[in-house]
């Protein structure tokens, strides 16, 4: 039965209005508290932000640097507000960590120019490690026109070949919302997200190969989403609405697209006959 | 994060009923079979499910009727439950919310009143301009005495859904006035609005809704149904060329600022060197 009550609690989070993605997931939480641990590792929800108690640097949250309800900094390390025993990354993944949150905060700076981000990492049971990278941006635009960018990309690491491989699987989620509350248009609110899968293997010579073979699986893939977001919201949402009323008198396009058709077809003509002529004044040269 | 205490029978019912008020256009069916499985209590689904008619009269849900069209709308409620009056065909129905089916299907025989010269010239008025615009509309013109005054209600819908490739659509508005029977000016005040689902890999959604309002003279009926039809021709066309223009900026301002296509150097970032720069700077730390 538990199984079915996910696969029908994710159909829902599918359906709602995505607007409301915290109030439904809080609702769904309380409605079948069993799923609680899944739900909350499986829905995606827009990030939100905390600053480092020991760094002053802002920090992003989600499930996987979550203990409880103590979130870690990946600056400092360290949970707040403090527990014991928090589960933190051994040393060797606490350094790539580090590695990583540097790296991606230069990704950052040059595709984004501003926002945060944050990346943390975990050993799996399985000998491999995984890893989420986030990055948030909102835009400071007029109060007439807001935005907001999320960015939660999983990614899991299986070395193969005596090390001198890996494969890599990524998981990638961008949550876009934008609104718009122009006099003209009344409240407009555009929001959701697209996720996207990718696998690859590539060669490894060591920590440092994961940041390069990594790092350029994220960027492929977020400008990937980014163009499919363009495309889905400014592109089939607004083609959508566009079928449900017509910006144009449909008798009058009607009309036109009748006058069109005819235009072509003479216009296709005309150049059969060109051509035609052509060849034969070709033909009696000859 | 909620306490995992079990919650009270009436905190479920009211959960679900928020959900099932939820759904977006074409999808009550689905979302109702969903709230079914999580809710796991028939019992307390009977209880939640007073909201559809909530749901379906918010919506303007169409339903089938005798060979055309007919709209769910409060206006149209003859028990606030399951009896519905088509105002065009005169005929009264039930509606199965689950099936999306009319049924029990009865000519009405209303006493009609002043109101009704009023009601016919404007649905009269209407169905050119909804031809005009409209790919697939269904509409429906209310009309009453209330307190000696005439009271007019025009709720238009028209959608779109193709669930096979995870989308659905819907445009609806409404309209409403009231005026005593001599005439004379009268505020019309509307409100529209637009909703889209798309769900492939995702869940993207526009919600917009636009209020207006406007005094239009109220002459005789023929003049009046053309001043308000002309006040909603105006409005909507207004509404839907402004979310269009929206779309447009949006796309080449807002969305650009938040991230860019390419960095500034027009090229993929060299992760080969981002790395070097922190080897640079763990070997100037240690120096």
């Amino acid at each position: 039965m538990s199984g079915q009550q996910l696969d029908c609690a994710l159909d829902l989070m599918r359906r709602l209005p995505p607007q409301n993605i915290e109030k439904n997931l809080s609702d769904l939480i309380d409605l079948v508290p069993d799923l609680c641990e899944d739900l909350l590792a499986s829905v995606d929800q827009p990030l939100k932000i905390s600053k480092c108690k020991k760094t002053g640097k802002d920090y992003l949250l989600c499930d996987y640097n979550r203990d409880g309800d103590s979130y870690r900094s990946p600056w400092s390390n360290e949970y707040d507000p403090p527990i014991e025993d928090g589960s933190i990354p051994s040393d060797k993944t606490r350094k790539f960590e580090v590695d990583a949150n540097f790296a991606f905060d230069m990704y950052r700076e040059q595709y984004f120019e501003g926002g945060i981000s944050s990346c943390y990492f975990w050993d799996q049971d399985n000998g491999g490690f995984a890893g989420a990278i986030l990055i948030k941006k909102t835009g400071d635009g007029s109060k007439k026109f807001r935005g907001a960018w999320d960015s939660i990309h999983v990614v899991e690491v299986q070395e193969k070949g005596a090390g001198r491989n890996a494969h890599y699987k990524l998981i990638s989620t961008v949550m876009l919302w934008l609104h718009n509350s122009r006099p003209e248009s009344g409240s407009m609110d555009l929001g959701g997200s697209l996720s996207r899968q990718a696998e690859k293997d590539a060669p490894v010579t060591d920590m440092s190969s994961h940041i390069v073979n990594i790092g350029q699986m994220v960027e492929k893939m977020e400008n990937s989403i980014r163009s499919t977001l363009d495309t889905i919201y400014f592109g089939r949402t607004r083609d959508i609405m566009n079928e449900t009323r017509s910006l144009v008198d449909l008798k009058g396009k009607e009309k036109m697209d009748k006058v069109n058709r005819q235009l072509a077809k003479a216009l296709e003509e005309k150049n059969k006959k060109t051509v035609e002529e052509a060849a034969a004044t070709a033909a009696a040269k000859k | 994060m909620s306490g995992l205490e079990e919650i009270s029978e009436d905190e479920r019912v009211r959960i679900a009923s928020d959900f099932i008020k939820a759904a977006p256009p074409g999808e009550f069916k689905e979302v109702v079979n969903d709230v079914r499985v999580l809710l796991a209590n028939d019992k307390l689904l009977t209880r939640a499910s007073g909201v559809f008619y909530d749901y379906a009269t918010e919506q303007f849900t169409t339903v089938k009727l005798d060979g055309g069209d007919a709209l769910i709308t409060k206006e149209g409620s003859l028990d606030g439950s399951k009896r519905f009056y088509d105002p065009k065909t005169g005929k009264s129905f039930t509606y199965n919310y689950l099936k999306n089916e009319s049924s029990e299907v009865q000519e009405e025989d209303r006493e009609q009143g002043e109101e009704e010269k009023w009601r016919s010239a404007i649905q009269d008025a209407l169905k050119p301009y909804l031809d005009e615009f409209y790919p697939a509309h269904v509409s429906a013109v209310y009309g009453k005495m209330e307190d000696g005054q005439v009271s007019l209600t025009v709720c238009v819908e028209d959608h779109k859904y193709n669930p096979n490739n995870f989308w659905n659509g819907k445009w609806k508005s409404k309209w409403e006035t009231k005026f005593p029977s001599a005439g004379g000016y009268a505020t019309v005040s509307g409100v529209m609005s637009a909703q889209v689902h798309y769900y492939e890999d995702g869940n993207v959604q526009l919600l917009s809704n636009k209020k207006v309002e406007e005094s239009v003279q109220m002459s005789d009926p023929a003049k009046a149904a053309a001043n308000i039809v002309e006040f909603i021709k105006k409005s909507e066309t207004e509404y839907q060329m402004a979310i269009n223009e929206n779309y447009t900026s949006m796309s080449n301002t807002t969305f650009k600022a938040l991230r860019r296509n390419l960095p500034i150097t027009q090229t993929l970032i060299d992760w080969h060197k981002l790395h070097g720069f922190q080897v640079g700077k763990d070997i100037m730390n240690k120096s």
